[in-house]
């Protein structure tokens, strides 16, 4: 296996955590903008508070290490499609800041429709490009980029549904809530099922990952109605990210011709072993600390 | 059907390999150079608040934890509140300024991204780093001890300034590029370390640390002193107000005199090493020995070749001793030049006026240890007046400095080597992207700031009644 192997793994690695962990705050603000109730929004505020920047890094990782690694494919999809992706990034601003403008100044209301139409903004432009690279297109407009488009977003909805109806039952006062969100999941999971089957087909994919998926996405369905939480978040996510890797298979990338030097991608894996000594454990702090229930209530002053 | 245009991106997309042709047209090229300008200058403020803020809440915070006062408690939680909105902004716009580094200049990565690609990756980690623990340290206020707390806050600051310290070698990088063999065109022989730490990085990393301190210390400061001429015309004394200000502007005030110095290195340093950006920013028109030294309308003779080389008659280059298609825009250069040290000068006087005040008042009543906010430092109206500008001074200075740094590089993207027009994306547009952007920015400074007014409004809940110093440990 050569460097430039290894570093297009690590790609793949960075885009699957940032399908499974970005990609679920976008759903999350999709969720937010379609529900009317105070007390959904209430869930999908305190889920993503303290976690979306971490897990937004993951698309710089995967930035970073693509025009590290591969300078020339980083510069010609960059600027080839330049606008749905300065959309994307306009849409990253959007959504980052009126989250935190919104829960700082809640009495402007205009903050909440513009972080839900960012949020979807943001994945439909990042799956169009996506799938237009994938499948050798030249436009995000074309009909694949549009089904890809569509697509990511409706993964990133039915991820973020099956996530929070956890967090709806450790943070929302009564039960509504965790069975409006358990409701989000089925009718999300049986509609990305309906359009990632069509698409599967027509693009001729015949990887052994789309059974994975497909499995995956009716274990998660019986999880789901059977309530068994914790084990649908692991289910729901490995049939989203096998259709990332599906579609990865499906591209065919042979990019060793465009990976940049030996010595640069070793000094990169060095620092990212050691950053990831350091990273790895913070991060699940982070996670550990808060899921785990309420605040207790430490004195602070 | 300009809308049109900018929609319909594909057909015509060019690839990369014409970026060398140089396909984009004046108005785009001119739209990109600008987007990237204005997109940075204004990421730089936010990412000097996202290093400066964390820092003086730490200090805030320890103070509250040492002497158990309730006024620095109260001041760290609100300072810790906007950290968490200006962070989010500033990570986002960071965000913007890594798509154009492929949207805007595809040319420039395609040829030297894995050259300084390196240095990005670090910034990345340390970035990652340093949003864990701003998760950490703002939500887990009530989570953790109070010493654990701000013991989470340690990292962010750290990694804050490592983040920014490798942004920083990247752009050093460009001004001496080093770490690669050119053969024919093609990168060869890279050396990413070498890249990382090419001559100008220490210097440029140092001035801009010191600068974003010196941005966002005196930039809450000015806040405050706002509020205390406002007590003052009241007839009020507000501790709160004055710790406020005192906080921040004493890390500015140590700032200032340390930037000076590194001002002088800075100088120096280009000087030695891009001596066209020198002349361009002391406005050194021919090349002469004894250069006079030129100050807006003033004029000193053989006091720049003094200063510089220690010998009032030392030959100094002018710009019409470099070809002319490698000249920067001087003019503008030299403004931003003198608009920094004017600035600069203010901050250092005002500092001057803080400290020895500080320090001579202290002696004077012969006290020691804990400082005496009330009966120590100069609350004179005069001095608050002129500390209210000094936020925006700070500003002007970095901005301004930061346009002697890029400006005076013109017209290369890597001194020497590459330049901009090489780099810039082929693909038509660019400028209606630029149009964009800048109805976004405006939206988001005008909602950044009204948020933040809005947060400063809302009474924060009273601090409990019971004293505090029983809960705090020794």
């Amino acid at each position: 296996m050569s460097y430039s192997d290894v570093a297009l793994g690590l790609i793949l690695l960075g885009l699957s955590a940032y399908l499974l962990f970005g990609g679920a705050d976008f759903g999350a603000g999709l969720w937010h903008m379609v529900s009317r109730r105070r007390s959904d929004k209430e869930v999908v505020e305190h889920a993503m508070g303290p976690l979306w920047e971490a897990n937004h890094v993951w698309l710089i990782f995967v930035m970073v290490m693509t025009w590290t690694a591969f300078p020339p494919v980083f510069a010609e999809i960059m600027s080839a499609h330049w606008v749905p992706l300065s959309l994307a990034a306009l849409g990253i601003v959007a959504r980052g800041s009126t989250f935190v403008f919104a829960k700082a100044a809640p009495d402007q209301r205009w903050h909440a429709p513009i972080f839900g139409v960012s949020s979807v903004l943001t994945p439909y432009c990042f799956g169009a490009v996506a799938t237009t690279v994938a499948t050798g297109g030249t436009s995000w407009l074309s009909p694949a980029g549009v089904y890809g488009g569509v697509l990511t977003t409706a993964l990133c909805a039915y991820l973020a549904a099956v996530y929070l109806i956890w967090d709806a039952r450790r943070l929302a006062p009564d039960a509504d809530v965790m069975l409006r969100f358990r409701g989000y999941a089925i009718l999300s999971g049986i509609a990305v099922g309906l359009l990632a089957l069509p698409g599967a087909v027509s693009f001729g994919v015949h990887s052994p990952l789309m059974l994975v998926s497909a499995v995956a996405g009716l274990v998660s369905l019986v999880l789901v109605v059977r309530r068994n939480l914790l084990a649908v978040r692991v289910t729901g996510a490995l049939a989203v990210v096998t259709v990332l890797w599906g579609a990865a298979e499906m591209s065919g990338l042979d990019l060793d011709a465009a990976a940049a030097h030996d010595a640069v991608l070793q000094v990169v894996f060095v620092a990212l072993g050691v950053g990831a000594l350091i990273l790895v454990p913070s991060m699940a702090w982070l996670f550990v600390l808060f899921q785990r229930g309420a605040p207790q209530q430490v004195e602070t002053r | 059907m300009s809308l049109l245009l900018l929609l319909a991106d594909a057909p015509g997309a060019a690839p990369v390999a014409d970026a060398a042709r140089g396909a984009a047209s004046p108005a785009d090229f001119m739209a990109a150079r600008q987007q990237m300008a204005f997109t940075l200058g204004f990421h730089i403020v936010l990412a000097s608040i996202g290093i400066g803020l964390p820092a003086i809440t730490l200090l805030a915070e320890w103070r509250s934890l040492r002497t158990g006062d309730t006024v620095y408690a109260e001041l760290a939680r609100r300072w810790m509140k906007a950290a968490g909105v200006l962070f989010a902004v500033g990570a986002v716009s960071g965000t913007v300024l890594s798509f154009e580094m492929g949207t805007l200049w595809p040319g420039f990565m395609d040829k030297y991204g894995q050259v300084f690609g390196a240095a990005f990756a670090l910034e990345g980690l340390a970035f990652f780093i340093e949003a864990i623990f701003m998760g950490v340290y703002l939500y887990g206020w009530d989570r953790l001890s109070p010493r654990a707390h701000f013991l989470t806050g340690i990292p962010v600051v750290i990694a804050g300034i490592a983040s920014a310290s490798f942004v920083v070698t990247v752009n050093s990088w460009m001004n001496q590029p080093r770490g690669f063999t050119l053969v024919n065109g093609e990168v060869t022989d890279v050396d990413p370390l070498a890249a990382m730490f090419n001559p100008a990085t220490p210097v440029q990393a140092v001035h801009l640390i010191l600068a974003s301190l010196m941005v966002c210390g005196f930039l809450v400061a000015s806040v405050y002193a706002v509020a205390l001429l406002r007590d003052r015309k009241a007839g009020r004394v507000d501790r709160y107000n004055r710790l406020g200000f005192a906080v921040p502007f004493s890390l500015g005030a140590v700032c200032a005199p340390l930037q000076v110095l590194v001002g002088d290195w800075a100088t120096r340093f280009v000087a030695d090493n891009q001596p066209i950006k020198f002349a361009a920013m002391e406005g050194v028109e021919h090349t002469q020995a004894g250069q006079p030294f030129k100050f807006a309308i003033f004029e000193i003779p053989n006091a720049l070749s003094l200063m510089l080389k220690f010998d009032a008659h030392a030959t100094l280059r002018g710009l019409d001793s470099f070809p002319a298609d490698q000249r920067p825009p001087a003019e503008v250069v030299r403004t931003g030049f003198e608009l920094m040290i004017v600035m600069g000068m203010f901050l250092l006087a005002l500092a001057a006026w803080w400290g020895l005040t500080w320090f001579l008042r202290r002696r004077a009543a012969g006290r020691v240890g804990e400082l005496n906010a009330r009966a120590d430092l100069p609350w004179k109206p005069w001095f608050l007046r002129a500390a209210t500008v000094a936020g925006v001074a700070a500003v002007i200075a970095m901005e301004a400095g930061w346009t002697v740094t890029e400006v005076g590089r013109q017209p290369w993207i890597v001194y020497g080597v590459m330049r901009v027009e090489e780099a810039v994306n082929p693909n038509p547009g660019l400028r209606f992207g630029l149009y964009v952007v800048l109805v976004v920015y405006a939206v988001l400074a005008a909602a950044t700031i009204s948020v933040l007014r809005r947060m400063r409004r809302r009474p924060e809940p009273a601090a409990p009644a019971d004293s505090p110093k029983e809960k705090v440990p020794a």
